[in-house]
């Protein structure tokens, strides 16, 4: 509480009978001096209650109790005594004196306690902002807030109060919802409802005292966190009256910033538990990708290992053992597709750029899949002289082996499988070409799709994620991929088969000086 | 009769081990068995194997720390790695791992690096000064190469990139290594040099034909001339 008890003014009458109280033991005490014969200065005893009148209970119990103060002075002490009637002109004075005295201390008075219910109104304010910013700071979720919202502002500003949010939240939402409400009921009609959606729309307050829609009952304020409404809170009298006062905006105006800031933490607070999810997502990924790579690569390696131990004693023999290790070995490629798409979509890729001979990569990929090539003629057409390319050389090694295998699988059982690199433009095309069925017209796009195979009377099965890895892969190196049918270029025509280029732009190459 | 030579095959997968053991016993060596570091480290003690199998993936202990100590015992180290794992194999071979094998493996590949292993145990020096393989003769000592009859001119460059290749004949050697060791310290991820030199002895050794070079690439990792020196 504050040191200057303030005045409740709305019991006047008290002021009146402790003023009057006062004048009577004034009037006993002058009684008692002037019984002693001094009373010369009695009527400065009337100063007492006058003061005190003036001072704590304002001008008009001020003033009544200096005429009071100043009549009981004039009827007992003044001569004629007994009687209102005034012998010496010089009591006049002290009269006026006692009334101009009421006057001016009420003056003072009431500044004093102008000023004091001032103090007091901030003070009580900033307790209230102060104990409301305590109990924020408990709230984690944006559901706790709403109610606490709603109980502290009818509490503190002696209002009904309405919380509107939307929902669901995360959509800026075309339809508002009661989120808390005291009392319980909160009574909205819709006008009111209207009023409460301009505010939120609009982030500014509608309703009764604002711009807008002032034929609302209920005025409604936004409640904002980092410049976006959240929620709309809206106030109104139980009388139906004006919703708030003046003096009491400004409180509100803080209280709503206080859960503005409150808003804003959560919100932050929502997004790292959103990452601490995605971190959770990537990490479970990891680890399935970890566990696709060991629980079910192990086995097979162990197959594989097997099948290509077993030496075989007659051709039936090692016609069966040549198929199982053919399909072993198209699970493992399967397998390592799984891991390299997963890689690609987790954004997983790791790419180290050095210049690359395509000689050497397309040798190298063929190599790796001598087995799988078993029955196919192989053409070769890559000039040694070619600009080196650069490249990931892991990256471009999958490319090529899900290209080559890619026509293999498709291009007829003993189909020609071509890779050739040219010049095409300022850059580079790696194409691998086959004699299979081609592609449908308007399928070259989608072949490069997930799990997308080629329709054709040859369908050999596979994963379908050979292509999309190619993409994903040429993609992280900076290059692009095409797919055509051999009919449709110039050199081919009336042939059948698929061709697909991997596009290497001009600064992905590196003229050397073969000259060493 | 001569001792067989002493394997040590460390792998946490029993099948793994039992296909390796059956391979390299049937090739004449005897096998040791290890799943997991500690075993294979104390094997490594009492057996002292001339050529160790080290899966890198140990449930104890980062494979790669055993490379060290394995080749303080007196073995080659060969590492049998997963087919992705690139900056891994170059990693054993940077910490001296003769060469690596990658899962799956093929039994037939597995006893061809152990008898490049053992060849290169066995006679360093011999191996480096002449070797030969399809026409080509490549004679270190007296730093000529020659194809068929005729003598083959190689740039400076390229002759010590063939040199150190056919020193290490049958084996992977990484492009940091053949940098450093031809070009010198700080030429390390100068890959273009290494194309380029490759590129110029292939067109001087093999010429156009179809048939795959000899000087052959592992992606990512560097260089092998494959040939076969094993007896």
């Amino acid at each position: 509480m504050a040191a200057f008890e303030p005045v409740d003014t709305r019991t006047p009458a008290l002021g009146w009978v402790l003023s009057l109280v006062l004048i009577a033991c004034v009037t006993l005490a002058g009684e008692t001096l002037a019984a002693h014969g001094n009373d010369a200065d009695i009527s400065m005893l009337y100063l007492i209650p006058v003061i005190y009148a003036g001072t704590r209970h304002g001008l008009g119990t001020g003033l009544t109790t200096g005429l009071f103060a100043a009549l009981a002075y004039d009827f007992l002490f003044v001569a004629p005594l007994y009687s209102f009637a005034i012998a010496d002109p010089s009591h006049v004075v002290s009269m006026v004196i006692l009334i101009g005295t009421a006057v001016v201390c009420s003056h003072l008075g009431g500044q004093v306690r102008r000023q004091a219910r001032l103090a007091q109104a901030n003070a009580d304010r900033n307790g209230a902002l102060a104990g409301f910013a305590r109990m924020l700071m408990g709230i984690n979720r944006r559901a706790d807030l709403w109610p606490l919202l709603a109980r502290e502002i009818a509490r503190l500003l002696d209002v009904r109060t309405v919380v509107l949010a939307p929902d669901p939240p995360d959509e800026g939402g075309r339809r508002l919802v009661v989120k808390a409400a005291v009392p319980m009921r909160a009574g909205l009609d819709l006008i009111d409802g209207v009023a409460a959606r301009w505010a939120f729309d609009t982030a500014r307050p509608t309703g009764p005292g604002s711009d807008s829609m002032a034929v609302s009952e209920w005025y409604f304020q936004p409640v904002c966190g980092g410049n976006v409404a959240h929620a709309v809170l809206g106030v109104a009298r139980e009388d139906a009256g004006m919703p708030l006062g003046g003096e009491q905006m400004p409180l509100l105006a803080s209280l709503l910033d206080q859960a503005g800031l409150a808003l804003a933490r959560i919100a932050a607070e929502e997004d790292m538990v959103a990452l601490g999810k995605v971190q959770e997502r990537d990490r479970l990924r990891a680890a399935l990708l970890s566990s696709i790579g060991h629980d079910l690569r192990t086995p097979l390696t162990t197959v594989l290992g097997m099948l290509r131990a077993i030496r075989p004693e007659t051709e039936g023999q090692r016609a069966q053992l040549d198929i199982a290790r053919g399909e072993a070995e198209r699970l493992d490629r399967f397998v390592a597709n799984l891991i390299d798409m997963v890689r690609i979509e987790t954004g997983g890729l790791e790419r180290a750029l050095e210049p690359v001979d395509l000689n050497e990569a397309v040798a190298a990929a063929l190599d790796d899949l001598r087995r799988v090539l078993g029955g196919h003629r192989l053409v070769v057409e890559v000039p040694r002289d070619l600009p080196l390319v650069l490249a990931d050389p892991v990256l471009l090694h999958h490319c090529l082996i899900n290209l080559v295998d890619n026509a293999a699988k498709y291009g007829g059982a003993d189909g020609t499988v071509t890779v050739r690199a040219r010049p095409a433009g300022e850059g580079l095309a790696l194409a691998v070409i086959d004699e299979g069925p081609g592609i449908r017209p308007g399928e070259e796009l989608r072949v490069f799709g997930m799990f997308t195979r080629l329709e054709g009377s040859d369908r050999s099965g596979g994963t379908g994620l050979g292509l999309a890895i190619v993409k994903g892969f040429a993609q992280a190196m900076g290059m692009e991929v095409a797919a055509a049918n051999r009919s449709s270029s110039n050199q081919a025509q009336g042939s059948r088969g698929a061709v697909f280029t991997l596009l290497i732009p001009p600064e992905n190459l590196r003229r050397v000086d073969s000259a060493t | 009769m001569r001792e067989a030579v002493r394997v040590l095959v460390i792998d946490d997968e029993a099948p793994i081990r039992a296909i390796l053991r059956d391979a390299l016993e049937q090739a004449g060596y005897r096998v040791i068995e290890a799943g997991d570091a500690t075993a294979a480290l104390a094997a490594a003690r009492e057996e002292t194997p001339q050529v160790v199998l080290l899966d890198l993936g140990l449930p104890d202990r980062d494979g790669l720390d055993l490379i060290a100590p394995l080749r303080k015992a007196g073995a080659t180290v060969l590492v049998v790695s997963a087919r992705d794992a690139t900056a891994q194999k170059v990693a054993a071979l940077d910490r001296g791992a003769d060469d690596y094998v990658t899962k799956p493996f093929d039994t037939d590949e597995v006893l061809a690096r152990v008898r490049t292993a053992l060849r290169h145990r066995a006679s360093p020096d011999m191996l480096a000064a002449a070797l030969r393989f399809d026409d080509v003769e490549i004679d270190l000592a007296a730093r000529v190469v020659r194809k068929g009859a005729a003598e083959v001119h190689l740039a400076p460059k390229e002759f010590a990139l063939l040199a150190e290749l056919a020193a290490n004949a049958g084996k992977v050697v990484t492009h940091a290594h053949l940098l450093r060791t031809i070009w010198g310290p700080g030429h390390e991820t100068d890959v273009e040099y290494l194309r380029v030199a490759a590129r110029g002895i292939r067109r001087k050794l093999e010429g156009e034909t179809d048939t795959p070079s000899r000087i052959r690439n592992e992606p990512g990792v560097g260089y092998r001339l494959a040939v076969a020196i094993g007896g």
